[in-house]
């Protein structure tokens, strides 16, 4: 895979394309991956990510992180700095479903005592949190109503009786981002953005209930820093993101783009690299637009985060809070927004690009909620639904190499239809069901699809990062229940 | 078939190709191949009628506004389509539909993958001698 890529090795986890390989680099192009995982890479993650390398304004360096693949335009696992004076702003380097991101929550259950309600736990999630093709959120709103939602994200949930008073600052940007502009956002977009108002969707969008896996966990006084205090307590994860509201943003926002750099003079090597000028009036406009998917994301993972700890009440007959449901955190895995950096001794203001990748801000960061500055942020991992997920923490390391970011996840190495024609939904179920998973499935068709055989192995890509050490191991977590979309 | 899936297209996502002896064909062609991915069109019963009308400024954009039309409908009306009968003006950039379907049953419709999105990766329309063929990569 590797022989027609000049590529240098930097260390054992971290290699580099120099801008002598194709016309147009601004900066080199990084990849953090094993040698196994750059080996397994799709060679096209390598052209993506020096394509990237190619855009207006780019700082340092084009990264790809170890769970790199094919993305249109950026790759997935890739990360974009662009100086916000003289950068660019790109749809196709955030991807269509906008703060698609992870949300973990933990309890003060066991596994012994969680293990006998599984099933009731997850059908009865399954009938709160509306799941699958089409389906209808738990409220509806006026169009006033719902653009208050997209300005103020969290915040509107805690004005709404939708949050506890600790969960905003336990949310990236304490689940708001500044800067959303209703007015920049079409009435197609705000129509499917009402009617999905608390759906988890489909996919690989999934809420899991977990337990912490005794045998690997890694770090136990961090992870006592983020409320997980027992070798086998239970947490639930949850995955999704802007649903059809933030797709309808970037579906519109990428063709207004291309009227833009042809008024522009911009020319890129792929169409699903459409990027104007940051400072733009259509790069502000986009970026407007975009805050409202990223904050109704975050009201959609606060929502479901309600019914789950509804759920969790009514299976074990106590208050939420007596099971102690707070939120460990939430990140994004789909954004760009403007972060101040320093490195080599100078600091910048830069648009920072995450498309499936997290941010990994270490210890001291004034982002960071107080009870967990002195350690680094909470960086949630999510594998696929076998082979179980991660809590990681952010490094400093990750703010002086890599603009305070890592991998998000595993990434799929085969087709919907390829996994499809090698397990049956119902097959997978019973065998996870063997493995002491309990499944229930929007359709059993997407079941099949999101068989872990599916997907990388998603410890080579936390091994990675740990050894490259832009996000630190704190403990893995098994799935036992899972409600899929 | 007027159309069948691409598997090493977008692996995380769904991607297929089209045929149609005319333009108007190949619409109706694009029109199920979506609504394969999201439900087995055999289980949705033709019992209400939609008639959409669009302008785009190219036919290549004209289809897929056409498509990302049925996306939205999916999601704000919860509508899925069995049946599409399409006519184009002479430019190519009009188009009338006559679209058959009816609401989202869970109980009733086999239901598979949420579609959010068309993206512009390969997408095209080609000229054949049989006809017109398109491109079309889903996001899911």
């Amino acid at each position: 895979m590797l022989s027609n890529v000049a590529m240098k090795q930097v260390s054992d986890v971290l290699w580099e394309i120099p801008p002598s390989y194709k016309p147009g680099m601004r900066v080199p192009a990084r990849i953090y991956a094993n040698r196994e995982l750059l080996e397994a890479m799709d060679r096209i993650v390598f052209e993506q990510v020096t394509n990237v390398a190619c855009l207006p304004g780019i700082i340092r360096y084009s990264y790809a992180m170890a769970d790199a693949h094919w993305g249109y335009g950026f790759p997935i696992g890739g990360v974009a700095a662009f100086d916000v004076e003289k950068g660019v702003i790109s749809p196709g380097g955030i991807g269509f479903d906008i703060n698609c991101g992870m949300r973990l929550l933990r309890t003060n259950l066991r596994f012994g005592e969680v293990k006998p309600k599984v099933r009731e736990l997850v059908d009865l999630l399954f009938q709160l949190v509306p799941a699958g093709v089409g389906v209808k959120g738990t409220q509806r709103f006026a169009e006033t109503q719902f653009e208050e939602i997209t300005k103020w994200g969290v915040k509107w949930c805690a004005e709404h009786d939708l949050a506890w008073e600790d969960d905003p600052s336990h949310v990236e940007e304490g689940g708001y981002i500044k800067g959303a502009e209703p007015s920049k956002v079409s009435g197609q977009a705000k129509s499917r953005g009402i009617s999905q108002f608390g759906t988890l969707g489909s996919g690989n969008h999934y809420l899991e209930i977990q337990v912490v896996d005794p045998a690997r966990h890694f770090d136990p006084v961090l992870a006592q820093h983020f409320g997980i205090v027992h070798e086998d307590q239970v947490v639930v994860m949850i995955h999704c993101g802007s649903r059809g509201f933030g797709h309808q943003i970037a579906t519109d926002y990428v063709r207004n783009f291309e009227g833009g750099m042809k008024r522009a003079g911009i020319q890129v090597r792929d169409r699903e690299l459409a990027s104007l000028p940051f400072n733009s009036r259509e790069g502000q406009d986009y970026y407007g637009a975009m805050a409202c998917a990223a904050n109704f994301a975050f009201v959609n993972r606060q929502v479901i985060v309600q019914k789950i700890r509804e759920a969790f009440g009514r299976v074990f007959h106590r208050d939420p809070e007596a099971l102690d449901m707070h939120l460990v955190y939430d990140v994004c895995h789909n954004i760009a927004k403007v972060e101040r950096h320093t490195y080599d001794g100078s600091t910048v203001e830069a648009i920072v690009h995450r498309k499936g990748a997290t941010r990994s801000f270490g210890p001291g960061h004034p982002d960071i909620p107080p009870p967990y500055r002195s350690v680094g942020q909470p960086v949630i991992i999510g594998g696929s639904m076998e082979t179980g997920s991660y809590l990681l923490v952010g490094t400093q390391r990750a703010m002086e190499e890599t603009f305070g970011s890592t991998a998000h996840g595993s990434g799929r190495t085969m087709s919907r239809t390829a996994a499809k024609k090698s397990i049956r939904g119902h097959d997978l179920q019973k065998k996870m069901q063997e493995k002491g998973i309990y499944v229930k499935a929007a359709t059993m068709d997407g079941l099949a699809e999101e068989a872990g055989m599916a997907y990388k192995d998603i410890s080579q890509v936390v091994e990675t990062m740990d050894r490259a050490g832009i996000s630190k191991k704190v403990v893995a977590l098994r799935p036992i229940g899972n409600v899929k979309g | 078939m007027p159309f069948r899936f691409l598997d090493n297209v977008a692996i995380a996502d769904v991607a297929f190709e089209a045929r149609g002896r005319t333009l108007p064909a190949l619409f109706e062609s694009c029109a199920r191949a979506l609504t394969e991915v999201m439900v087995d069109r055999r289980s949705v019963r033709p019992r209400k009628v939609e008639r959409i009308t669009l302008t785009s400024d190219s036919t290549e954009n004209l289809l897929y506004d056409f498509l990302t039309d049925l996306i939205i409908r999916k999601d704000v009306e919860s509508i899925l389509f069995k049946e599409f009968l399409v006519s184009l003006d002479k430019s190519g950039r009009k188009l009338k539909c006559v679209a058959r379907g009816e609401l989202i049953d869970r109980k009733r419709h086999r239901l598979r993958n949420d579609v959010k999105a068309v993206t512009t990766h390969l997408f095209g329309i080609k000229r054949s001698d049989k006809g017109f063929s398109a491109t079309v990569v889903l996001d899911i």
